[in-house]
């Protein structure tokens, strides 16, 4: 942005109009009509059908700002968004090292290829009691439970990611005698790299999906257990503000990697705006 | 040198070995760690005085009457909901295919939907609908329903309005178009969604027998844990992880069979 703007006067469009212009698109018509019939058909069905304790989009509204207040849920969501991000993390690291071990060197995809698939298949949930027991009642489990959720799929993907190098790129480089670690850092993590975004993808949801599983079965304090708290003494209101902060962080990770996505990895094959 | 291209190199008794050579190391690692430590802690693989193995386990399981109950109720609870988000998403996302503007309105809202942990509802199930079999299906229904609709809703995406309109200039019928447009079209991305759900469904089996009315596979791996019989533990993981495996075998498979539909643009 290096033009000249100094000299010219923009005049705002006042909000009205702005909102006016923006509602004139149909698209975003039909998505906020949409949105509120949404809410009133859960609004008059559970008024109609449902015990009063029953969440209702008024009452979650009402108490959002309590909620807000709340000490606890802030530190239920910070202990919660800080053992995934901490999971993740060293998922990401093992499962990228593990996984492009596998995917460039045969003996190691072979030693090691059943065990990967046969945990990947492995519901976590099942294998949470015996966490439980290896890690102790405490934040560990939790922690060892997120771990387990994304490790395998990052892995997996991480594999699939390093064996589509494309084989002209690597004769190129034999060809050029090209150092090891090039061929390492500049070709096949860059050419994987679509891959391992798609893995950490659906690890982060595994992981957000095993974060509140491990705190339902553990009873340690974070959104899972503010959530069932909450619901279990029937103030289902509250326990939907949760939930929400839950979909919320998931969304923003959803967003920020097809953020990332276009705009540091045109080469991504997967056409995700196409509409 | 010669020795690394060789244990490196394609051929089939190379694989064979390398890959047995894998499954002994996992296996003696196992057994290992299991006679090292407490059998309330750990259990080896086969076993044997004091420290109670899991094969040996698995195989007493396969002539237990009880635990060919859980199984069968797993199997009851997984199938029965997985059935009824097959029946409802699979329509509803050739619906949205059909109806655009149905399909633009509630696009965003699928996506939360679907990036929603489900495993958050249980809590609210459990206070709602309480203990008992349906309960039990919604959440197996919750988990599998969306990733169905969600990829089926991308095949959605990618029909072709050209060929609509060419079936509408023709005035073909609307069964028709359903044949040899959306169905095909959108099949596909269907059976990508199902293989998805498969894995999904099976964390949402397990965590409604843990927590809410307990039953099946879960409950024998909840009740084992409490009581420390990790043999016991480990013997029903491994049938969890098994029928893991089988579902999700089979739905690639159906995957790959109709992989072909997606046309040659995409």
């Amino acid at each position: 942005m290096t033009i000249e703007t100094a000299n010219i006067q923009v005049t705002e469009p006042s909000i009205i109009a702005r909102t006016l212009s923006y509602l004139n698109d149909p698209r975003r018509r039909g998505k906020i009509i949409a949105g509120i019939s949404i809410l009133l058909i859960w609004q008059f069905s559970v008024m109609a059908f449902a015990p009063s304790f029953v969440a209702k989009p008024v009452n979650v509204i009402l108490v959002f700002p309590k909620v807000m207040n709340d000490i606890t849920f802030w530190i239920s969501a910070q202990s919660t968004l800080w053992a995934v991000f901490q999971g993740l993390a060293i998922a990401l690291l093992s499962g990228t090292i593990v996984g492009i071990a596998m995917g460039r060197v045969k003996v190691i995809d072979r030693l090691l290829n059943m065990y990967i698939n046969g945990f990947y298949a492995m519901p976590m949930v099942a294998v949470l009691p015996l966490l439980t027991i290896w890690f102790g009642y405490d934040e560990s489990a939790r922690l060892a439970t997120i771990i387990f959720a994304g490790f395998f799929s990052i892995a997996i993907n991480a594999r699939d990611g390093a064996r589509s190098v494309p084989p002209e790129y690597l004769e190129v480089c034999k060809s050029y005698r090209a150092k090891s670690r090039h061929i390492w850092f500049d070709v096949t993590i860059f050419s994987s790299l679509p891959y391992l975004v798609a893995g950490f993808r659906l690890a982060a949801g595994r992981a957000l999906v095993g974060a509140v599983i491990a705190e339902f079965f553990v009873a340690i304090d974070g959104l899972g257990m503010y959530i069932l708290s909450n619901a279990r003494s029937f103030k289902h209101n509250e326990a939907v503000v949760a939930v929400f902060a839950l979909v919320l962080f998931g969304l923003a990770f959803e967003s920020s990697v097809k953020w990332v996505l276009k705009h540091y990895m045109p080469w991504h094959r997967r056409d995700e705006t196409k509409d | 040198m010669k020795l690394l291209a060789l244990i490196n190199s394609d051929q089939a008794w190379v694989r064979w070995i390398t890959s047995a050579i894998g499954l002994a190391l996992g296996l003696a690692l196992w057994e290992a760690v299991g006679w090292s430590f407490n059998p309330a802690f750990m259990a080896p693989f086969i076993g044997g005085e004091g420290h109670p193995g899991t094969a040996p386990r698995l195989y007493q399981f396969m002539f237990d009457t009880e635990f060919h109950t859980s199984v069968i109720s797993s199997l009851t609870l997984f199938l029965t909901g997985f059935a009824i988000a097959v029946v409802l998403a699979i329509p509803l996302g050739i619906i949205l295919a059909r109806l655009i503007w149905l399909r633009l309105s509630l696009e965003t809202y699928i996506l939360v939907l679907y990036v929603t942990p489900m495993v958050a509802l249980i809590p609210f199930i459990l206070s709602i609908m309480g203990f008992g079999f349906w309960p039990k299906v919604l959440v197996v229904v919750l988990f599998a329903f969306f990733p169905i609709l969600y990829n089926t809703l991308e095949g959605a995406r990618s029909v072709k309005q050209e060929l609509l309109e060419v079936a509408r200039s023709f005035r073909t019928t609307e069964l028709a178009i359903w044949r040899d447009i959306l169905i095909p079209y959108t099949l596909p991305f269907a059976l990508t969604g199902i293989r998805q759900a498969t894995g999904r469904a099976l964390v949402g089996m397990i965590a409604a027998e843990y927590f809410l009315s307990s039953s099946g596979l879960g409950k024998e791996i909840e009740v084992a844990s409490r009581t420390f019989e990790m043999a016991s533990v480990l013997a029903s993981i491994l049938m969890v992880t098994f029928m893991g495996v089988v579902f999700m075998r089979l739905a690639q498979l159906l995957e790959q069979r109709y992989a072909r539909w997606r046309g040659v643009d995409k």
